[in-house]
């Protein structure tokens, strides 16, 4: 696919590298990568191979553009709060480089739509939020038989690797199964630092833009473990698992299954904030209930940098790590509300409050922060 | 003694520590030593039965375990440890 001269110039800067070349720019040009997710790796993702002229670009998402992303989902401005993310990324990244072509697929992406989404890409590129759509992403490209550009993060902590079953290990010889339901926090949860995004995403269109002009090393069988705090890189070595259920020599997964209840949670990492009907109770009801039950006790389950953020006056904190521990601190006879930021890890403390034989919990639906919007503006929402 | 470095999902139950040493002839009595120093941590490291919760895998010295020999490789005092979550955040 020859070049214009208007592209000549504008990717000049590859023309010079030997690696790349007037060949290689083509053969960016005539390359396709779909990417997972325009969060915070989709973001630098998304930017940097639009930059260097991929020639076809897919955006999946079926989110929308909120306040708290924009603290590390740089493809997004504060302009397009409230938009499609696939939309808002689609028009920067159009600003940035008007002679490709970027596909935005507003949908989840599920076991009933990845095949069709994915099937024409040379590349995917896994810059999800949630297991279930990590698992499906690797079963996907096993199944295809594509090169899965891998990274996560959370908090300090960042991961990256390239799992191509064809020439090395996939997901599932790393982590054969999903955690358990609630151990393992989402960067709702528990945070992430924005410019973590950036290191493992820039990480993640390196590879990307390696495997697509087929030079160097991709990451394959190597995983990158990174410390922002300690700025350390590890590479740890990773071969396929005989016993790997998708690309191993006796796989039984043949097929996309239903991801959601393989992890048993669901494929976003929104706080749901309900523990259900017969457990919640609002922001509205909690405040009158206050007035006619001075007894009540409010158990406040975040860690305590949190509080200083936003706090319930009267309220007892015990962070949810430390629950299991200090059950003997509380009376099960007493009436109880438990919350957290927005309902979340509430749920979690109530399900173990529950299974300790107490019977007078509730969760507060949507935490302090619904607290905050329903009743108490002086509080900031986070 | 050999070295383990700890994930962030975990410093909050170690005392903020990303990396310690702990005297340990293998992996499975590295964890439980892990577990008995820090008993908060028991929870989130092992399951019920005691064994390593799935969601996490073990490095020793750049290798993963099951390509040495599973959680009884034994450690010798200049090993490097280290201890992976899955993490799915993007």
């Amino acid at each position: 696919m020859e070049l214009t001269h208007e592209e000549i110039l504008r990717y000049s800067r590859h023309l010079l590298i030997p690696e790349v070349g007037l060949r290689g720019q083509e053969k960016l040009k005539a390359s396709s990568a779909l990417i997972i997710g325009t969060g915070g790796l989709g973001s630098p993702v998304a930017l940097y191979l639009a930059a260097a002229g991929v020639g076809r670009i897919g955006l999946v998402d079926y989110d929308v553009v909120d306040a708290s992303n924009l603290q590390r989902q740089v493809i997004h401005s504060t302009s397009a709060v409230g938009q499609l993310k696939v939309e808002s990324a689609k028009r920067r990244l159009l600003d940035l480089n008007p002679l490709i072509q970027v596909d935005a697929y507003n949908e989840p992406f599920t076991s009933s739509n990845a095949i069709k989404i994915a099937k024409d890409y040379d590349v995917l590129i896994d810059c999800t939020d949630n297991f279930p759509t990590r698992y499906l992403t690797n079963d996907l490209c096993v199944f295809l038989g594509k090169p899965n550009v891998y990274g996560s993060i959370y908090r300090f902590d960042g991961q990256a690797s390239v799992f191509f079953a064809k020439e090395g290990p996939c997901y599932r010889c790393l982590f054969p199964e999903p955690p358990p339901p609630g151990l393992v926090p989402s960067c709702a949860e528990g945070g992430v630092l924005g410019v973590l995004s950036a290191t493992i995403g820039s990480v993640q269109a390196t590879e990307a833009l390696k495997i697509l002009l087929g030079i160097g090393s991709p990451l394959v069988g190597k995983l990158l473990l990174y410390n922002a705090l300690d700025m350390s890189f590890d590479f740890v070595t990773l071969k396929k698992n005989p016993k790997c259920r998708v690309c191993g020599p006796n796989a039984d997964v043949t097929e996309l299954i239903d991801y959601e209840d393989f992890c048993g949670v669901p494929s976003h990492d929104h706080d749901k904030g309900s523990a259900g009907a017969d457990w919640d109770i609002s922001a509205l009801d909690l405040h009158s209930r206050l007035d006619s039950t001075p007894n009540l006790l409010l158990l406040d389950v975040r860690e305590p940098h949190e509080l200083v953020i936003s706090a319930l006056r009267g309220a007892t904190n015990i962070p949810l790590g430390q629950l299991a521990a200090r059950l003997s601190e509380l009376d099960s006879a007493r009436e109880m509300v438990v919350f957290c930021k927005s309902g979340t890890r509430s749920t979690r403390a109530l399900e173990l409050l529950a299974s300790a034989g107490f019977k007078k919990v509730e969760n507060l639906k949507g935490g302090i922060n619904a607290w905050a919007r329903d009743v108490d503006a002086s509080l900031p929402i986070y | 003694m050999p070295t383990v470095r700890i994930p962030t999902a975990l410093k909050y139950y170690v005392d903020n520590h990303s990396e310690m040493d702990i005297p340990a002839s293998s992996v499975t009595e590295l964890l439980a030593a892990l577990a008995t120093r820090y008993p908060s941590l028991k929870f989130h490291l092992l399951d019920s039965d005691g064994n390593l919760r799935r969601h996490f895998t073990v490095f020793v010295n750049g290798e993963h375990i099951r390509d040495l020999n599973g959680l009884d490789i034994a450690l010798g005092p200049d090993d490097k440890i280290i201890l992976l979550a899955s993490a799915a955040g993007g």
